[in-house]
């Protein structure tokens, strides 16, 4: 498969900088173009446009990090900060819009229950997107 | 990005939002376009303008940037401040390496007054250098009560400003700043001196030398305070280590019964004396002991250099510093007086010199290691002046006393405004002066005796006022200390009065005098500036009458007509000729283009353009009530070296218009790639 876009959505987890790995390796081998999406949720009592200061602020750092890890392995990527009602939603839309081949989500680790915890977000997307999905999930250790 | 920019909607900033459309009417999202990676970041409700924003484009600007890099190191953040502060250990070498090295002539300075009185007279050099520790004690005593009471650095300008008033406080101020001055230029011309021991071809170009190191110094420092310490540290603790080892080794010999043989000077004062020893004479020697005790204020100065706790490290400095300079004093003092040291009038060798051959012999490396150290620490001293100048400028211009740019941090968090200053003027006084040591010293030291006692009597008036716990004590020790210094301050200036001490005298009431007009200056334009209600609604002005001059009719005119016509429907077009004929000319071919805009066409039969311009400016400002505002067509080329082939009427228009009350003047840019044409332009005026 000759991957052309990957979408790598980050939520500010400890998985981010693995899934960030992952995609810029899988785009290094395919000279693929590489874009990290951060989407904030914003509640339905505020406007859709409502300025958030410190979500935006830890978006643009979160995006700044993803930015520097992948210029450390030699890829450069485009960054991209989302005020959706729904992350999935978002992520799917964006994933359509640019023409995506491949989305990238990474899992962090969790449980519940004594299950492995996937998060409503990772299930939507897992089952929206018009594209490849690649699932990373955490170790355990981790 | 939106679609609509340029038309109507709110400017476009850092930040846009665009919301796209989702599959389903409740997905759709807004797109943050932010400064991501782009020189800004978001902190809190604003943007932190970031390094990438600093980093040069053009090939000059970039060999700047390497140069100064190289020079003055990389730029640091001001929130990498509190890592550039000071400990003890480098607080020590920066702050008080102008009193410590004192000691190398403080004992000297004495010997040689009470030798007029004849070489018996030198018996006495042991109790005036007791009186000198004395007042010493005194003033770090007081000193460290500053310190405590003004955590904030200033020294005797802050505590003569709380308790003295601001007249005070611009004298103490005034006083410092020349002492500051004066630390340097001595400094250096005493480290020139040193150096001509060793070379005696640097005496011929001394002040070169001495100009050349005060750049040299200046330049240290530029690189920030921390630096400056770690780079000045290893000299004035090989200095300290140096001469406590010869003291060690010639006490030792000393209390063994091996006292050693005294080097005579090659020029010994008479052993009759050409003076009486009378007690004029004694003060004498205790004013030129008393050299010693300049650069205390220092710590008291910059008690914000240290690190946390700042007021406890600025203590301790002052202690260290006290206490290493009054034993080194002292010993050195007891060995010459011991051994019997004569001080040489030509003042071919110095003390010190002699007693270190003295106690390890001439040509050792005992006896380089001392004297390369001294010329080295004589010379470092003047960083004490680099450390309190622009501090005390800084606390000056935050008071408004001083301009503003003494206040700002350069690159490296220094002072940079205040170090360069302080070059320049003791370059000034060095060349003045012809870098002498000898017409120098007397007008050291007067200043920094005005500053003390200032703040000493401030403080006793400040623990009257206060009566906090303990303030019986602390004021009989500052009222003590203003005593003392005060009296030190009336030896100082009686006997140096006529050496050359009538200089700074008149000067000090000069720099008060500019310290407060630049004060009332502020005071002035604050008052006018002032937004005292931020409730005030916005001005709503009505357009304002444009006239356009324009000197051809071209793209870069046409541009300038363009905006002035969207800012105000009241423009007019205005063309100076040289001739009747160019005047009728240019008239028919603006008719030609346009019947919109009026065009008033003045012929300069002098061929002056200026002159013209303007007084037609002011006839037509004095028709209308409204504000004039002047659209410049400004043709920019290419590269920086074509300006010159250009006459550049706009900038000098510019110029011209910047000092008229009620115009304003807005310059419309036509750059060379603009016009898309391959070629050479036309010359434009």
């Amino acid at each position: 498969m000759q991957l052309k876009r990957i979408l790598v959505p980050l939520a500010g987890t400890s998985v981010d900088p693995d899934v960030i790995r992952v995609a810029a390796t899988l785009a290094k081998a395919s000279k693929a173009e590489v874009v990290a999406v951060h989407v904030i949720e914003v509640r339905w009592n505020l406007p859709l446009d409502a300025i958030l200061e410190p979500e935006t602020e830890r978006g643009e750092a979160l995006l700044d990090e993803a930015t520097k890890i992948a210029e450390q392995l030699g890829v450069t990527i485009e960054t991209e900060l989302l005020q959706a009602r729904e992350a999935a939603a978002a992520i799917i839309d964006t994933a359509r819009e640019r023409g995506t081949d491949l989305i990238v989500l990474g899992m962090p680790y969790r449980r519940r229950l004594g299950r492995v915890y996937v998060a409503r977000t990772v299930q939507d997307v897992y089952v929206g997107a018009p594209c490849a999905v690649l699932a990373y999930r955490q170790e355990e250790s981790k | 990005m939106s679609d609509d920019r340029g038309s109507e909607g709110p400017p476009p900033g850092l930040e846009e939002r665009v919301t796209r459309p989702g599959r389903l009417p409740g997905d759709r999202r807004v797109r943050i376009v932010g400064p991501t990676g782009g020189g800004f970041r978001r902190r809190g409700g604003h943007f932190v303008a970031t390094a990438d924003v600093l980093t040069a484009r053009g090939r000059i600007g970039q060999a700047y940037e390497v140069a100064r890099r190289v020079l003055i190191g990389r730029r640091l953040a001001s929130e990498q401040e509190i890592a550039e502060r000071l400990s003890v250990k480098t607080g020590l070498a920066i702050m008080a390496s102008d009193n410590i090295s004192s000691s190398a002539y403080a004992t000297e300075e004495a010997m040689r007054i009470l030798a007029l009185a004849g070489t018996a007279a030198l018996a006495l050099t042991m109790p005036v250098a007791i009186a000198v520790v004395v007042v010493l004690a005194v003033v770090v005593l007081s000193e460290s009560r500053v310190i405590a009471a003004y955590p904030n650095g200033g020294g005797s300008y802050m505590v003569a400003k709380d308790n003295h008033g601001v007249l005070a406080a611009l004298v103490a101020a005034a006083a410092l700043l020349i002492d500051y001055v004066l630390t340097v230029a001595v400094s250096t011309a005493a480290g020139v001196a040193a150096i001509s021991s060793f070379i005696p071809a640097v005496a011929d170009d001394r002040v070169l030398w001495a100009l050349g190191l005060v750049a040299l110094l200046a330049l240290g420092n530029l690189r920030g305070i921390r630096e400056a310490g770690v780079l000045f540290a290893a000299p004035t603790y090989v200095y300290v280590a140096s001469l406590f080892a010869l003291i060690a080794v010639a006490i030792f010999r000393v209390a063994t019964g091996d006292i050693p043989a005294a080097t005579p000077p090659r020029d010994p004062f008479e052993t009759g004396g050409i003076e009486a020893l009378g007690v004029l004479l004694v003060l004498r020697a205790f004013a030129s002991g008393a050299v010693g005790l300049t650069g205390s204020e220092a710590v008291a100065n910059g008690v914000p250099n240290f690190k946390p706790k700042e007021t406890r490290n600025a203590i301790t400095t002052l202690v260290l510093m006290g206490t290493m300079f009054g034993t080194l004093f002292l010993g050195l003092t007891f060995l010459a007086t011991t051994i019997g040291i004569q001080p040489d009038r030509g003042e071919v060798e110095t003390v010190n010199s002699m007693l270190t051959r003295s106690v390890v012999g001439d040509g050792t490396l005992f006896y380089y290691v001392v004297q390369i150290a001294t010329a080295v620490i004589l010379l470092l001293a003047a960083n004490t002046g680099f450390t309190g100048f622009p501090r005390l400028a800084s606390v000056l211009a935050d008071d408004r006393f001083m301009p503003r740019q003494f206040a700002f941090r350069g690159d490296r968090l220094a002072f940079s405004f205040g170090i360069i200053a302080l070059a320049l003027t003791a370059s000034v006084v060095l060349v003045a002066f012809g870098a002498s040591v000898t017409s120098l010293v007397p007008l050291y030291t007067i200043g920094v005796f005005v500053a003390f006692t200032l703040s000493q009597s401030g403080l006793v008036r400040r623990w009257w006022r206060l009566r906090n716990r303990g303030w019986r004590i602390s004021m009989a020790i500052n009222a003590f200390g203003a005593l003392v210094t005060f009296v030190v301050l009336l030896v100082v200036a009686y006997t140096k009065l006529v050496y050359g001490a009538w200089m700074v005298l008149l000067v000090m009431p000069l720099i008060v005098a500019v310290l407060w007009s630049i004060n009332r200056h502020y005071t002035a334009v604050a008052d006018a500036l002032t937004l005292t209600d931020v409730a005030e609604p916005l001005p709503v002005l009505k357009p304002p009458v444009v006239l356009v001059p324009v000197a051809r009719l071209d793209r870069a005119a046409l541009q300038a007509v363009a905006f002035a016509r969207s800012i105000s429907p009241s423009v007019r077009a205005v063309h100076i000729a040289s001739s009747a004929e160019s005047a009728e000319a240019f008239r028919l071919r603006w008719q030609g283009w346009t019947r919109d805009v009026p065009l008033d066409v003045i012929e300069s039969p002098y061929r002056l353009l200026l002159q013209p311009l303007l007084r037609y400016i002011e006839k037509v400002d004095a028709r209308d009530e409204r504000p004039i505002t002047i659209v410049l067509a400004e043709f920019v080329p290419r590269n920086w070296w074509e300006w010159v082939l250009h006459s550049q009427t706009a900038l000098r228009l510019k110029l011209a218009l910047l000092f008229r009350p009620n115009t304003i003047v807005i310059d419309v840019p036509y750059h060379f790639a603009d016009t898309g044409h391959a070629g050479r332009p036309d010359d434009r005026g």
